[in-house]
């Protein structure tokens, strides 16, 4: 099959969309340029009327997507950078979210929010930062992250289609990831997680570069323990079906997230588990998380992150 | 720039008139609903502050995009547009028969009727209607934006951006400031170094026109309709700053300062002569535009249709879904919704 990269197959994911619906277009700072190239050239099939770009005033940026999408529009908000769209958080996580169910359930918000993030590019916090995290805490709102170009390609066709508000804060750290990707149209489920790799010994959620750590260490390991590595590509919400299936069988749990190790997603696994599930663990749930400190940029990025080592450390204990 | 200037035909008058008196009748029933506890939630009186609301409303097609201001809760703008007001009385009554199902309290939509508001933040009105602004230009049938706000909001960056990207793009908007002096208790002239609001759309090169005295429905009518015109023809959008005044509290319940201060009884009573209603009536008379019988039967007429509001509020049930009910209507369907 053919291979694309990840950020190659997002491109192909909005292209396809925008040639298939007249009401996709992108709004943001520099899609027409393509700042990254989940958008470059888009403008040349497109025109100026669907690759649209704005000044730096996110929150009308934000509203001109908001606003559409109660006209009936489908549009695709690129923040860039994912932590810009924290500036406009009332507009992004409170506004758009509430929108459909405070009003009765009666007219959907069909938009796509995207930006990049992701640890270990050496870039500090502003542009590093995970925000699946605060997004998700945010009632109404679909957030998803896919972690190889096939899903990428799927997840982003399926966002563009839905007639919710999806968060995809893509990471930078997979961004030239290349895998099989389809040259035809499809869809992946928004609220799935995905089993990437089937074991029997301990379940470990990991997305984004930490999937690909994880896989590695499944690898290094495979002869001594058999892990169940399985990306949650869905945040909210969260498919607790596949990961409390997934423990069943193995009894162990190790969660990954880049995220901050306080009130994330690796938290209200943890605490979904303890509630619903404590029969089934045969040792303590572990973290492998950002600690709760603003991400220095530089190198103290590859001791504070969680990294291959810290998977396996955290496997090895809870195997012990 | 072309001026267009317009004289009001009869019938707009009636219309005008009619709406406003309306528009009185809703809000004090709202504000002694509230204060018999019949009203959930808050609720911040427009009472002084209504022709403004009734001329940005009372023009306006059912396609075309309106986001009423929070005073008043957008009562006077949406019963102006022609909206079936009973649901949204019993919407903030909590009632199974509100327009958003008794879940929005006061910051209702009315999507069938192009009307999306009320927020607690202040500005964002700014937000959704940059894409109503460009959705309306994009569907090129002539549909206009009604983007009503305070002088508060003013002082936020989304009004900044919002007015920044209508200008660029040319977007069929009316900016429509209700400037009634006050931001809760904070004096506009202390919290704006310029006299007019409208100078910060000047400064975007928006067109904008000044309505000194916003208590008349006439004289600001007078001022939008030219904007509902440009901006339908594709002239791009407008700003209005009409000056008007804020007979009571900010919402019921709270103090009612200048500054920190209370306001003068002088003040009240300078204010009460310039009553927009009396102000409408005053002119009427002058202009032999209706009988004392006809003004009579107005009058009777919206308090009739008051009554009726109440009454299909009050005799409504109280929604009471389960959480698994409500969380099933969390996120729309892939199928078989409407926009």
């Amino acid at each position: 099959m053919r291979e694309l990269a990840y950020v190659n197959a997002i491109r192909e994911a909005i292209q396809q969309e925008m040639r298939r619906d007249e009401t996709v277009f992108v709004v943001g700072q520099d899609v027409r340029g393509g700042v990254y190239p989940h958008t470059l050239d888009l403008i040349e099939e497109f025109g100026e009327e669907r690759i649209v770009d704005t000044p730096i005033s996110e929150s009308a940026m934000h509203g001109t997507a908001f606003g559409s999408a109660l006209q009936g529009y489908r549009p695709i908000v690129d923040f860039m950078f994912a932590s810009t769209a924290m500036t406009v958080f009332t507009e992004t996580a409170i506004m758009t979210g509430q929108q459909y169910f405070l009003h009765g359930s009666k007219r959907p918000v069909p938009l796509v929010m995207t930006g990049a993030w992701g640890i270990g590019k050496r870039t500090a916090n502003d542009h590093a930062m995970p925000i699946h995290g605060y997004y998700s805490r945010a009632p109404g709102l679909r957030v998803v992250i896919p972690s190889t170009p096939y899903d990428a390609k799927g997840i982003f066709t399926a966002a563009i289609r839905d007639n919710n508000p999806v968060m995809i804060p893509w990471c930078t750290g997979i961004m030239m990831l290349k895998g099989d990707v389809p040259e035809e149209s499809y869809e992946l489920p928004l609220d799935k997680a995905s089993v990437k790799r089937a074991g029997s010994d301990v379940t470990v959620l990991a997305n984004s570069e930490q999937l690909q750590f994880a896989l590695k260490v499944a690898d290094k390991l495979s002869d001594e323990i058999s892990m169940e590595v399985i990306d949650p590509i869905s945040f909210s919400p969260i498919d607790m079906e596949t990961i409390l299936s997934s423990l069943e069988k193995t009894n162990r749990i190790v969660i990954v997230d880049e995220d901050w190790e306080s009130g994330g997603f690796a938290a209200t696994v943890s605490a979904r588990i303890v509630e619903q599930a404590f029969d089934l663990l045969d040792a303590p749930i572990q973290r492998v998380c950002f600690p709760n400190m603003p991400i220095p940029g530089g190198y103290m990025e590859d001791y504070l992150r969680p990294n291959p080592e810290k998977i396996e450390s955290a496997v090895r204990y809870v195997c012990a | 720039m072309t001026e267009i200037t317009v004289t009001l035909t009869k019938e707009q008058r009636i219309t005008l008139f009619r709406n406003l008196v309306r528009a009185d009748k809703f809000g004090k029933m709202m504000y002694s609903r509230m204060m018999q506890g019949k009203l959930i939630g808050f609720y911040h009186p427009a009472e002084g502050a209504i022709a403004p609301g009734v001329a940005a409303g009372s023009f306006l097609t059912n396609d075309d995009i309106l986001f009423p201001h929070h005073r008043g809760h957008g009562i006077t703008h949406m019963l102006s547009k022609g909206i079936d007001i009973e649901p949204y009385i019993a919407e903030h009554a909590g009632k199974s028969t509100g327009c958003c199902e008794g879940r929005a309290a006061w910051h209702y939509a009315y999507p069938d009727n192009n009307v999306f508001g009320t927020t607690a933040y202040i500005g964002h009105n700014f937000v959704p209607c940059t894409g109503f602004g460009w959705a309306a230009k994009r569907n090129n049938r002539g549909q206009i934006v009604m983007n009503c706000f305070g002088d508060g909001a003013m002082g936020t960056g989304r009004s900044h951006e919002g007015l920044l990207l209508s200008s660029n793009w040319q977007l069929p908007i009316v900016h429509f400031c209700e400037n009634n002096g006050f931001a809760i208790f904070a004096e506009v002239e202390e919290m704006h170094p310029t006299a007019h609001l409208s100078t910060i759309a000047e400064g975007l090169n928006i067109p904008t026109t000044i309505v000194e005295d916003g208590q008349d429905v006439f004289a600001v009518a007078e001022a939008v309709m030219p904007a509902i015109e440009r901006a339908r023809s594709g002239g791009g959008p407008t700003f209005i700053e009409a000056k008007c005044l804020r007979f009571k509290e900010h919402d019921i319940g709270n103090r009612d300062l200048r500054g920190w201060k209370p306001r003068e009884q002088d003040e009240y009573d300078a204010m009460l002569k310039r009553d927009p209603v009396l102000v409408a009536t005053e002119r009427a008379r002058a202009e032999s535009l209706f009988t004392d019988g006809e003004i009579e039967k107005i009058h009777e007429d919206a308090e009739q249709e008051v009554a009726r509001a109440v009454k299909f509020a009050d005799d409504s049930p109280v929604e009471s879904p389960t959480e698994a009910e409500l969380m099933a209507t969390l996120y729309a369907p892939r199928d078989g919704v409407s926009f």
